[in-house]
Formats: C-alpha cells, structure tokens, sequence
C-alpha cells in the first residue's frame, strides 16, 4: 500500500513538474491559458447564476443555496481538470485516436497511468481555487452553518461527484473501444451534458425525470443532490450519502465497461491512429 | 526493473518465439455505389482477413532480423502482438520468456517498441524532458540513466537538438530522439515498424547505421520491419519475408537473393525493328529497333543470348541491367499472390527456407 502510495507521489510529482515547465514557457501563453480556462467555466455556471441573483432564489432554493450548488459543481470540474487533462477525461479521443497504445506500452498498470498522466496542478488550479472561494463564501450564508461534520460530508460528497463524473465519461467513452471514428468525440458531448446540466437546480423538474437524472444519467449526483443536503436547513442527514454510496457503483460500472472494451481492443487492435492532441 | 531482478528468462537464447500463430480480422465491406451501400446499410456483410496465417518464428538473443513484405502482409500485426497490444486467435507466443497481455507489465518494462509513423516524445516539452520522463515512469536508477543518456546521446548525435522542442525537430531529428528514448531502459528487444518511413536518404543512412551499431555495442536483439529492401539488407544478415500472413521465406539475404534468381534485362538495338525471339529471355518491350528482354542470368548465360541475338539481327548496341532488389521483391510479391508458401517451424533452433 505505501509502496503504491510512493509510486503514485512520484508518477504526480514528475507529471506536474512537466506541466510548471510548460506554463512557464512564457507569460503571455500562461496568462491566455489560465485566463481563458476561468473565462470557460465562470461562463458555464453564469446562467443559473444570474438568474438566483436577480430572483433571489431559484424555486424554493434561495440564493445563497443556488450559489452553493454552483461552487460545488465548479469545485468538482476544478478537481477534475486539474487530475485528467491531456485528454485522459475525454478518453473517447484517446481510444478512437489509437493513442491507447502508448499507455499500454508503458510498465505501469493502466489505472496508475490513468491517474497520474494527466496531472496538471499548474496550468489548472485557477477554476478550483475560484470555486472554493466562491463555495466558502455562500456556504458561510447556508441556514445549518459549517460544522466539522458539514466539512467532512463536504468533503466526501466532492469525491464522489469527481468519481461520478470520471466514472460516467468512462462508461461512454469506451463505445469508442467499438466505433472508434464515430465515438471519437463522445466523451466531450457528455462531458459538455454534465457540465450544462449539472449545474441546474433540479428541484424543479418533475420526479420522473429527477430519478432519471440521478441514476441512468447521474449529472443530478454531479451538484444538484450534494448541493441539496449539504445546504439545506437541517445540515447534513443520511441524503448526503446518498452520493458517496453511489460512486462506487459507477466505478465499478466504469471498471467493467472499460475492461470489457480493452479486451475488445486487444482482439480487433486500432484500426487508425491520430497523432492529434497526443502529449501536446 | 534491475537486472539482477529479472527472471532467469533473460538467460534464455530464445527472445521471440511464435508457433502457429493466427490473426484474422472481421472487416465490414464498404461500397462507393449508393444503391449497394444502402443495401450494405441494411444487411451490413463482412468478409475476414487472415493478418497472419499459422506464422512460426524464433529469433535468439542478438540477433538482427528484418522483417519483410508488402503493404498488408502481416508486419505491423506480428510487432503489435509481440508487444502485448493485440492478441492472437490462435498459436503461443512469448517474448522473453513472457506471455505479452498477461505479463504485460514486465514485458514492456524489458523491451522497446517504435512505431515509424508514432512519437513517444513530449510535444511541447525539450527533448531532454521527454527523456527525464522515461526514467521516472520506467523507475530507471538515475546512474543508469545517466550512463545511457550519455551513451544514445553520441550513438544518435542527439546533442544538437536534446534541449529543442520535439515539434521543431526534422523527421529524422525526430526518429533519432525517438530511437534514442527507446534505448534508455536498455531494452533486451528493441522492435521497430518501419523505422525509416519519409526519411530522407541521410536521415535514413543515419538511423540505419545506428541500429546496427545499437546491436553491435549492446547485443541487443532486433526485429524491424519495413517494405523498402535495401534499408533491411544494409541492417540484418537475416530476413523473413512474409507475405498474405504466412511466412514466404526465412534465412540469410544471400540465399534469398539466390532463391529470388538473378533476374537482369537485356537491352538491344538492333537495324531492324523487328525483335529477334531469343529463346530464355522473354521480351518485355520493343520500340523501333531498341527491344527489351527480361532473363534470368543464372539461368541463361549472357554470352549466349548475345549470341542468338547476333545470328539473328544486325547488333547495333547490347547493354544489360541488374535488377534492383526492390523491383526483384516488388516482383516476387506478385507472383506470391497465387502460390503461398507457408513455413513451418522445426522442434528446435531456427527456422530454415525451404
């Protein structure tokens, strides 16, 4: 455990020490990259965002809620792009672009590369130290107050959303494992789904749909439901492990599908390789 | 992985070795006509390529052993089987001792694979950080790596351009630093597809000359591909042609030159425009009074079809041509096309041409 643990430090230390130097090539490309990274994701919340702010609230959420629920989503997309750029979160393009081969041909277990390859702590962070702040500030304003226990539920909740997401770009993206030219760009449709949909209060919608929206297709799990139980009056119940249950389930979910999809890529191999986005 | 830890495989003679091996491929048919692709559309029909058919292979510790044969043939497959990306329908393979999916790990840890048309480098990243990355992801020890650095770094000429981007390289700075990365981990097996794809006739000689010195200082084996014959004959005293995924021949380059003939033309001009019939030769063009004869010289004596050319017409000039190696393959590919000639592997050592 500590041996996979040390492993796993140095393949992170060794990949962000990568990213700093691409960062600092030089300030004008760093301040563009960074700049139009938060550009992207404040302009991904901005709708619901304006909207709570000019109607106090969004149905029977009020503002300071609303606001919460998108800190949260924006911590959560944060977190990710901060762990699996270089395409590793649209993995469809990895696939349907024959690029797998190169993390095949490498003497680690898949998942350790998957993990580690796209590690991006300099160019990414602005999002998600936005986001904290932006979530710190509104949580500050919630009804229940922040107690170690909210922390903890907090906490636990942005884990399992970031596993939901990966686990759900995952189980998509390795249709490309089957059709790799139409499903190329499929991790990036679902991607853009749980972004704009994920950071909607779905509160709103009918029950039905809410279901489907926290199961077969679970952006409600991305924001929405933590959101609800963490900033709801009461403070944190047993709704808020509602998310933390359901994250294994969908990486296992992940684990199989992508197995399944791998055994398949070893039977047929890539029928076409694209050097685009490779390592650049 | 040090070297004391490896398994007593490495002391093996036998690096590669495939038997009976098989891979097919379920391939859609398409079609250009709208009528036949909706009606494809519909009731989709597929058809099965044979990548390779039973292919047998052994190839000991040190060796140099190109791979061979046209476009289709098998190549790329066999290399991508021996590193553990694809796997067989049938037959046993084992690299090092190792079984390539199920010991993946391991395996890639100890040999080297360079896919021509693929980098390893870091784009935007010196070339110099690529290699850095090798050493941290393959846990190479840091003397190690420095010893190997500075030892690909004089192999390759690597110096002018070890601190340049990769995407300001040249095609061939490009597959030297590409070369030179797969080297670090001193691999036991270095694979290499079609190295020497779009290189210029330098950049070519370069990387050529640098595998044969890679094999002659380490004693590493070698297996590489490439439909260009000249490129392999310069590289490896063996070659294994495959062609439709059987193997056609295995052995030295001399006794496949004399398995091939000593194909040559005869050209003649000649007073009359009529070609004279020589028999051994077979004309192959005839414009005016200058005709072209095809003949084998192992065959058929020069001396003689000059000979009978004399008797026959008024000479007016005689010159004959070697046939390049490329044109001779380029030949042989097409009369392979009918007659398949599979090789089977005998119990022990290598396999020998019929």
């Amino acid at each position: 455990m500590a041996g996979r643990a040390r492993e796993l430090t140095r393949l992170w230390s060794k990949y962000a020490g990568m990213n700093l130097l691409t960062l600092i090539r030089s300030r004008r490309s760093a301040a563009i990259e960074i700049g139009t990274d938060v550009v992207l994701n404040v302009a991904v919340v901005s709708t619901s965002l304006l909207l709570a702010q000019r109607f106090n609230g969004i149905g029977q959420w009020d503002k300071y809620q609303i606001f919460f629920m998108l800190g949260y989503a924006m911590t959560v997309n944060g977190a990710l792009n901060i762990f699996f750029g270089y395409n590793l979160r649209m993995i469809s393009r990895r696939i349907g672009r024959g690029q797998l081969d190169h993390m095949l041909l490498q003497p680690q277990p898949f998942w350790r590369t998957f993990i580690t390859e796209g590690f991006m702590p300099f160019s990414e962070p602005s999002v998600l130290v936005i986001a904290g702040a932006f979530m710190g500030w509104s949580a500050a304003r919630l009804p229940a107050g922040v107690t170690a226990l909210w922390v903890i539920a907090l906490v636990a909740n942005l884990i399992a959303s970031g596993g939901i997401v990966m686990a759900f770009q995952v189980i998509w993206g390795a249709i490309a494992f089957w059709a790799p030219m139409s499903a190329e760009e499929i991790s990036s449709s679902t991607n853009r789904m749980v972004l704009q949909l994920g950071t909607l209060p779905l509160n709103v919608v009918a029950t039905g749909l809410q279901a489907t929206l926290v199961t077969v297709v679970p952006v409600g799990l991305t924001a929405w439901l933590p959101a609800r139980e963490l900033a709801g009056p009461g403070g944190p119940g047993l709704g808020a492990l509602a998310t933390p249950l359901a994250a294994p389930v969908f990486l296992i979910l992940a684990v199989l599908t992508f197995r399944r999809g791998l055994a398949h890529y070893a039977e047929i191999g890539s029928q076409r390789y694209l050097s685009f986005g490779h390592r650049r | 992985m040090p070297r004391s830890d490896r398994s007593d495989t490495s002391a093996s003679d036998t690096v590669v070795e495939l038997a009976e091996v098989t891979k097919t491929y379920r391939r859609r048919r398409r079609s250009e006509h709208i009528g036949q692709a909706l009606a494809r559309f519909v009731r989709p029909t597929f058809e099965t390529v044979t990548a390779l058919d039973g292919v047998s292979l052994r190839i000991g510790r040190g060796e140099v052993v190109a791979y061979a044969g046209p476009n289709g043939a098998g190549k790329s497959t066999t290399i991508k089987i021996l590193s553990g990306l694809l796997a067989p329908d049938q037959g046993r393979v084992r690299v090092l001792g190792l079984h390539p999916l199920r010991q993946r790990i391991e395996l890639v840890s100890r040999i080297s694979v360079v896919f021509g048309q693929r980098t390893e480098l870091w784009w935007d990243h010196p070339v110099a950080a690529s290699f850095d990355w090798k050493r941290v992801v393959w846990g190479i020890e840091r003397s190690d790596y420095d010893r190997m650095v500075s030892f690909v770094k004089d192999l390759l000429g690597l110096d002018d351009f070890f601190h340049s981007m990769a995407r300001e390289l040249s095609l061939g700075q490009r597959m030297r630093a590409d070369l030179g990365l797969a080297l670090i981990n001193e691999p036991e097996l270095m694979l290499l597809d079609e190295p020497t794809l779009g290189l210029d006739v330098l950049a070519k000689r370069r990387v050529l000359q640098s595998i044969v010195d890679m094999n002659r200082e380490r004693g590493m084996t070698v297996l590489v591909t490439s439909h260009d014959m000249p490129d392999l004959e310069t590289l490896a005293p063996r070659v294994v042609v495959i062609n439709h995924g059987a193997l056609a021949f295995d052995g030295a380059f001399s006794q496949f030159r004399t398995k091939l003939g000593d194909p040559r033309r005869l050209i003649l001009v000649t007073a009359d425009e009529q070609p004279p019939a020589l028999t051994g030769a077979t004309l192959v063009r005839s414009d005016g009074g200058r005709h072209q004869y095809a003949f084998d010289a192992n065959d058929v004596p020069i001396a003689g079809l000059i000979d009978q050319a004399g008797a026959l017409a008024t000479l007016l000039d005689v010159e004959t041509q070697r046939a390049s190696i490329d044109d001779v393959v380029a030949d042989v590919y097409d009369r392979w096309l009918g007659e398949r000639v599979t090789q089977a592997a005998p119990p022990s050592g290598r396999i020998r041409p019929r």
